[in-house]
């Protein structure tokens, strides 16, 4: 008999591949998405989200490995799995003049379950322009719209790629109280994203993938405790001082300077501030700024893949 | 169901483009009021042998530049990737593509015949169900051409290209443009491997001499067949991303979908030989290059194929033998079936020449009343297709009220195969100076000499 560990894994992805002619898109990735979890795949341009995202949907077959999503094959029991999932693409298009409401009841018609259109108008805040061309939406409405029938067949998991790349922060705001009421709803959602903060903020579970690997798996605590990194205090000074001897402050890991700001990666970074304001009493100097920062999912990606994310 | 669903969401979409509706309903209406206001110059026969290639190209237009450019569009828009999300396939997808292009030809084509019928006049021999099949089998076929296209087609633009290149090839030597029997022989010929060649002569067939649609069973046959060939490719060689390219392999695969045409234009070269066909409607409902619309009608004198019974034939022709003067020859005539080159009748004189006890030798004549053309210039004489055995037979071609022996006569012998005669006649011409187009003339077909049976087929009588 199965554990309750393994009944609740949703998807489980074992050792992808797969070429577009000489580019290797993934080079043999492996991850679970329990149910009920908002797992993330967090990755610079090219990292290869999407493609395991597709090979997930069942739009692309992988050169290697195996996904078993729902149960399911997506190779093998495609149109099964469609009925279970909900997908929303990086950019959906859908004819200009086709309406919004018509959008919605046309693709629950495809499904044999269906959510309530008028529900779905409601929640993502369409209701009003249930009756405006799709040529006529801003670009929120169409995300907003492009979520919506990700979830018109009532899916058990939901694929997000990308929902937010394009928007001011006030639609993703917007985007990310959605997914939240996602998980309040006890779906699965499997984003993609290449923002650091959406991924802290939402995922309960964050895959680090760069150039077709998996190079950190864990929840966004992990992955930061996990990070050698340490806090970050940024340090503004009256008067210079050699990055040799601030090395040599208790607790200090690593230091850098950049613009007159002194950073300084700290383990644990109480003990470092008390010795700092010792060290700036003996030499004479004295504290003009001081800014404490915890460390981020960047700074782990940083760490993993010594290249800064894109944005 | 999806397939209907989708179909007809496409239908509303047309519906609310300006462009769309444009190229769907009015430019058609604008080739109709062109083809009949300025090709047919009104008449209403002509109209309707002009109605054929109107819907043709309509059909064709819709084909390539609806259903095929559409294809291309939704893939490379990327609107085709929402619906591979959902658990539907390219069938699907493909099929209502196809009813939506069914459904907006049908009320098209009932919008052209409407305004040919109420503006034109526009004859109706055509049946109901004869038409929407026609419809229904030509929307299918050039729908198989517009996906195979799309199908083959990585870009708009290279979609454009091959688009082009077959549309303007069809239109102009298919007789969607310029009717066949105007074309030169050649393109004729090869006008036989082209689809648009079997809808419009199909349609033309049933518009000018109300023919049934199973006299064009093998056209029928390939239309249909190009059209599941289409569908075919487009099925196995459907893309959801503009991404997927098609392999050249794949590409020259689908050359396939030009083996119907190919062997169908082979036979017609080498066996069917609808020339005949084409120009018999042409005759009847067409026009001349030159001159009045109706002109090329107003030449012909005789077809046979109008006339159903001998006892028709019997009210246009009589015959008249020596017995009128004592003499003993005796001669009948009759519907001849097939006629000459395929065509649908004939008219056969036939008899028994018996020594007359005046003339010594008997005599047999056969005589129909003929209207000369209203405007005759140009014309040089009469010709038709005569069979029969070597005997020496006279033309003659007089007002009702001369004398027999007042118009000279011409001599000709047929051959024991269809061959064309051809009698010249000088002052036809010159209709003004001798009236001809006020009454009605005689034509006469006489056989006189040595006793014994003798036999004529003639057929395709008209004035050159």
């Amino acid at each position: 008999m199965a554990s309750l560990e393994e009944n609740s894994v949703l998807v489980s992805v074992q050792d992808l591949h797969k070429h577009y002619g000489d580019l290797a898109a993934l080079r043999g990735i492996s991850f679970d998405i329990l149910q009920g979890e908002v797992f993330g795949l967090l990755g610079p341009n090219g990292a290869g989200k999407t493609t395991t995202v597709e090979i997930i949907e069942g739009l692309r077959q992988p050169d290697r490995g195996s996904v078993c999503v729902c149960g399911l094959d997506p190779a093998q029991s495609n149109m099964a799995l469609k009925e279970r999932i909900g997908a929303q693409l990086q950019s959906t298009v859908l004819p200009d003049k086709m309406r919004v409401a018509e959008a919605l009841h046309l693709f629950a018609s495809f499904y044999k379950r269906s959510a309530s259109v008028q529900m779905l108008l409601e929640r993502f805040g369409l209701a009003e322009k249930r009756h405006t061309f799709f040529e006529n939406l801003s670009g929120g409405q169409k995300q907003r719209l492009a979520l919506a029938l990700a979830l018109v067949n009532d899916p058990e998991l939901v694929l997000l790629d990308e929902p937010t790349v394009g928007l001011d922060p006030q639609l993703r705001r917007e985007i990310y109280a959605l997914i939240e009421h996602f998980r309040g709803e006890g779906r699965t959602v499997l984003l993609t994203t290449h923002y650091i903060e959406e991924a802290e903020r939402l995922c309960d579970r964050v895959a680090i993938m760069d150039r077709g690997q998996l190079v950190a798996l864990g929840t966004p605590r992990e992955l930061i405790a996990r990070s050698g990194q340490g806090t970050r205090l940024e340090v503004r000074l009256e008067k210079p001082v050699g990055l040799d001897r601030l090395k040599l402050i208790d607790g200090v890991i690593d230091c850098h300077e950049a613009d007159g700001t002194y950073f300084l990666h700290a383990q644990p970074a109480a003990v470092t501030i008390a010795a700092l304001v010792r060290f700036l009493e003996s030499d004479e100097n004295a504290l003009v700024d001081l800014h404490i920062a915890q460390p981020s999912l960047e700074d782990v990606f940083v760490e993993m893949t010594g290249r800064r994310m894109e944005h | 169901m999806p397939t209907l669903r989708i179909a007809l969401l496409a239908i509303r979409l047309v519906m609310r483009t300006k462009v769309a509706l444009f190229f769907t309903f009015l430019f058609p209406l604008v080739f109709l009021f062109a083809y009949a206001g300025l090709i047919a110059r009104g008449n209403p026969n002509v109209v309707a042998y002009m109605f054929g290639p109107v819907v043709t190209l309509n059909i064709m237009g819709s084909g390539f530049f609806g259903l095929g450019m559409q294809s291309v569009s939704q893939r490379e828009r990327g609107s085709l990737r929402r619906y591979r999300l959902a658990p539907i396939g390219p069938r699907t997808i493909l099929t209502s593509n196809l009813l939506a292009n069914y459904l907006l030809q049908l009320p098209t084509i009932g919008l052209l015949l409407f305004c040919a019928l109420v503006f034109f006049h526009m004859p109706m021999k055509i049946g109901w169900l004869t038409l929407l099949v026609l419809v229904t089998v030509g929307t299918f076929a050039f729908a198989g051409f517009g996906l195979t296209i799309s199908s083959v087609a990585n870009t708009m633009q290279e979609a454009q290209v091959y688009n082009n290149l077959i549309w303007f090839t069809l239109l102009f030597l298919s007789g969607v443009t310029f009717p066949l029997p105007m074309l030169p022989r050649w393109i004729q010929r090869l006008a036989m491997f082209f689809p648009s060649t079997y809808l419009v002569s199909t349609f033309q067939g049933a518009m000018a001499q109300a023919e049934p649609l199973l006299d064009h069973w093998p056209e029928m046959l390939v239309l249909v067949t190009s059209g599941v060939f289409g569908l075919l490719f487009a099925m196995k060689l459907f893309r959801w991303e503009k991404e997927e390219r098609i392999s050249t392999k794949a590409k020259l695969w689908s050359g396939v979908f030009v083996l119907p045409f190919l062997v169908m234009g082979l036979w017609m070269n080498m066996r069917a030989n609808p020339t005949a066909m084409w120009a018999r409607s042409f005759n009847v409902m067409g026009q001349a290059p030159s001159g009045s619309p109706n002109a090329e009608a107003e030449k012909l004198i005789e077809d046979f194929d109008g006339i159903q019974a001998s006892e028709e034939l019997l009210r246009r022709w009589q015959v008249s033998t020596d017995s009128d003067v004592s003499g003993h020859s005796m001669a009948e005539i009759s519907l001849l079936t097939p006629g000459a080159e395929g065509t649908g009748h004939a008219m056969r004189l036939k008899g028994h020449l018996a020594p007359s006890p005046e003339n010594a030798q008997g005599y047999v004549t056969a005589r129909c009343e003929v209207r000369v053309p209203t405007n005759s210039r140009g014309l040089r004489g009469i010709e038709f297709e005569a069979r029969g055995e070597p005997r020496i037979y006279q033309v003659g071609f007089r007002p009702p009220k001369a004398a027999p022996s007042s118009i000279p006569e011409i001599s000709f012998v047929p051959g024991m195969e269809w061959q064309s005669v051809r009698v010249p006649i000088a002052w036809l011409a010159d209709s003004s100076r001798y009236g001809l187009a006020d009454s009605p003339w005689l034509l006469e077909i006489s056989v006189t000499g040595s006793p014994g049976e003798f036999t004529l087929d003639l057929d395709e009588i008209r004035f050159y």
